[in-house]
């Protein structure tokens, strides 16, 4: 009943939040027992929480860093590493996109703000336009997969799931898509017989290289310090910061500090130095400091221009949250989730079988739903089946972002498609025949995440 | 941006060269500066946590309830962005299939219940703040009330700027829903 009411109500075009705390609202009118005015109660305890904060900082720090200097900076980098590979720029498209996916969180920004840039690049040099489009949407879906990831925050949440364990569970995932995608890059320009972008340069590659291992090795050091040799922590890390930007200013480095970013974070989160809220916080300080402290390169309106832009896309996610949490509550409450979750088990014990109905599912609901609402709709009915099942929520939730993410790309009603379509101008018909090979690595992926669930889970159990 | 338009991105000197874009911020609703106001003191409220737990030692213990707070706050009516602008997350696959005069009345009814939706939430936040009463905050010594008046005041705006968006679509006689591609600027 009550979910017959949503659907009615969503596929009428209301608003998904507004769709979910109404249908709860008829409900209650309905049966009269409750007051209704705790649809508000629940919808404000819906996002009081501490976790959840972490879901506006996470989206600021990835505005941030979404400026040209920045973007510059790293796709010179990217492109002394892979531009002079066959198919140069699909492979720095891929690599840029691995690391902007360790700064923020979502798939559909990444795609407008970066995926602009790519695409222009990769045309100007003789590209087809259906092979930038392909590979920039393909390599924008690694965004929530690489930590951080606003979808396993939201998911974390509903599911009741340690964020951090996700973030660490999506690294190993993230790499292995991001040399799928490589891979298929490299059989395309072999295919056409395409050659390098930039010419093959010791010295550059070098450069590179030592950008690198600075990268990986400053904050390595500061915790051998630390922890192996007793130094005291914050006059260490102060000292160690002066070193950092002394050498960065010395040596004229391209990238490291903004790379600098995802390494901090990650690495703070699995050493538990932060929870992923202070890690969102201590990543918007650093990008900050680098934008308008240290390269300048963010001007104090376009400061103003990126918090609002967070405030709007918070606002947006988090009011579905919070429309979710009465809905949630209500579904349990009236008993609809144990009705499906039997339903189910009625029908398959064998968890393998559940895994691939449930991918279908969600990939269905993934072309329809934005990630957000589709993770708030599909926790409270899925999760359970899974904990029946004994298969790990960690794992499930990587499988569920995945999906999601598959499911921006194709039709009918992928929004990254739209969104790049746009960007390229290209009509969504060839926009959605360009995105189809890249399918195979995508879903090739989620086959290994579903069945091989130690891929997922190796990593935060070093941890957890 | 023009994609074919401007300089080459990547030029010929193996380095990127993308620019930024001007920004315009000039038709920014009310709401969206008071939800800006809202955030940034959230924002301070967070780093001082930081500040105090890893450079002092020492973090405040009232800083975690007002951050949980100015995040409801700034949802609340930061939302109203979304209504303003129209863009809050909706399902327009099966208005492509309907018939132009089914698309324009499920369209208006859209609109009209987002009103009633946003009119009863208003109202029961204040029944919900009747029901608190003089009910504190945990840790510091406010009413709750001011919380749920912030939330109350979100739906208010938001109540009227659905008044708004039902206008400008019964004026130019289309909706967001039958044109995806359309913002409210176009009339």
């Amino acid at each position: 009943m009550l979910k017959i009411i949503f659907l009615i109500l969503m596929s009428g075009g209301i608003p998904v939040a507004i769709a979910m705390a109404g249908a709860s609202l008829i409900y209650l009118f309905w049966q009269d027992t409750t007051p209704p005015f705790v649809v508000i109660h629940r919808m404000v305890s819906g996002i009081d929480s501490f976790p959840l904060l972490a879901v506006p900082f996470f989206i600021l720090a990835g505005n941030l860093m979404n400026n040209a200097g920045i973007t510059n900076r790293i796709y010179n980098y990217a492109l002394a590493l892979v531009g002079w590979l066959k198919g140069g720029l699909g492979h720095v498209n891929v690599l840029g996109s691995v690391i902007f996916a360790g700064m923020s969180g979502t798939a559909i920004a990444d795609a407008a703000g970066l995926g602009t840039i790519e695409i222009k690049a990769m045309k100007d040099h003789g590209y087809d336009t259906e092979f930038a489009v392909g590979v920039t949407a393909a390599s924008a879906t690694l965004g929530p997969i690489i930590p951080p990831s606003l979808p396993f925050v939201i998911y974390g949440m509903m599911a009741n799931v340690s964020v951090g364990a996700l973030f660490l569970a999506g690294i190993l995932p993230g790499l292995m898509m991001a040399l799928l995608m490589m891979l298929t890059v490299a059989y395309f320009a072999h295919k056409n017989g395409w050659g390098s972008d930039i010419k093959f340069e010791w010295p550059r590659v070098i450069k590179a290289l030592a950008e690198t291992a600075v990268v990986v090795g400053w904050p390595l050091a500061l915790w051998v310090l630390i922890t192996k040799l007793g130094f005291p922590p914050q006059v260490t890390v102060f000292a160690g910061l002066i070193v950092l930007f002394a050498a960065d200013r010395f040596f004229n480095f391209q990238a490291v500090l903004p790379i600098m970013t995802p390494v901090l974070l990650i690495g703070g989160m699995t050493t538990g130095i932060f929870t992923p809220t202070e890690g969102a916080i201590a990543a918007c300080v650093w990008a900050m400091v680098l934008g308008l402290g240290w390269y300048k390169t963010l001007s104090w309106t376009m400061f103003v221009k990126v918090c609002l832009d967070t405030v709007e896309t918070t606002a947006t996610v988090l009011f579905i949250v919070a429309a979710a949490s009465i809905f949630g509550w209500m579904l349990t409450a009236t008993g609809v989730t144990t009705a499906i979750a039997s339903w189910v088990l009625a029908f398959t014990k064998e968890p393998w079988v559940f895994l691939l109905i449930a991918n279908l599912l969600m990939l269905f609901v993934g072309c329809f739903l934005e990630p957000t609402a589709a993770i708030t709709i599909l926790v409270p009915i899925l999760v359970p089946i899974c904990q029946k099942l004994g298969i790990d929520l960690v794992h499930f939730g990587l499988v569920m972002v995945l999906n999601l993410m598959i499911g921006l790309l194709h039709p009918p009603m992928g929004m990254v498609l739209f969104v790049l379509a746009r960007v390229a101008k290209l009509s969504v018909e060839r926009t959605t025949m360009a995105i189809l090979p890249w399918l195979v690595p995508l879903l090739g992926s989620l086959a290994i995440i579903t069945y091989f669930p130690n891929v997922v889970l190796w990593l935060p159990r070093q941890f957890y | 941006m023009d994609i074919d338009a401007g300089p080459k991105v990547m030029g010929d000197d193996g380095q990127f060269h993308a620019a930024d874009e001007a920004v315009d911020l000039s038709g920014t609703p009310v709401e969206a500066w008071v939800a800006l106001a809202l955030f940034w003191a959230l924002g301070l409220t967070v780093f001082y946590q930081f500040f105090t737990r890893y450079v002092l030692n020492n973090s405040a213990s009232w800083t975690e309830e007002i951050a949980r707070y100015l995040l409801i706050g700034t949802v609340f009516v930061g939302a109203t962005i979304g209504v303003a602008k129209n863009n809050h997350i909706q399902v327009d696959f099966f208005y492509r299939f309907m018939p132009r005069p089914l698309s324009r009345a499920m369209g208006l009814l859209v609109d009209v219940m987002r009103i009633v939706f946003f009119g009863l939430a208003v109202v029961m936040s204040w029944q919900m703040m009747q029901k608190l009463g003089s009910y504190k905050m945990t840790v510091i010594d406010l009413p709750m009330n001011i919380v749920y008046g912030v939330v109350m005041l979100g739906f208010a705006a938001m109540f009227v700027r659905s008044f708004w968006v039902l206008r400008v679509h019964w004026r130019r006689g289309y909706c967001v829903l039958e044109r995806p591609e359309s913002t409210m600027d176009d009339r």
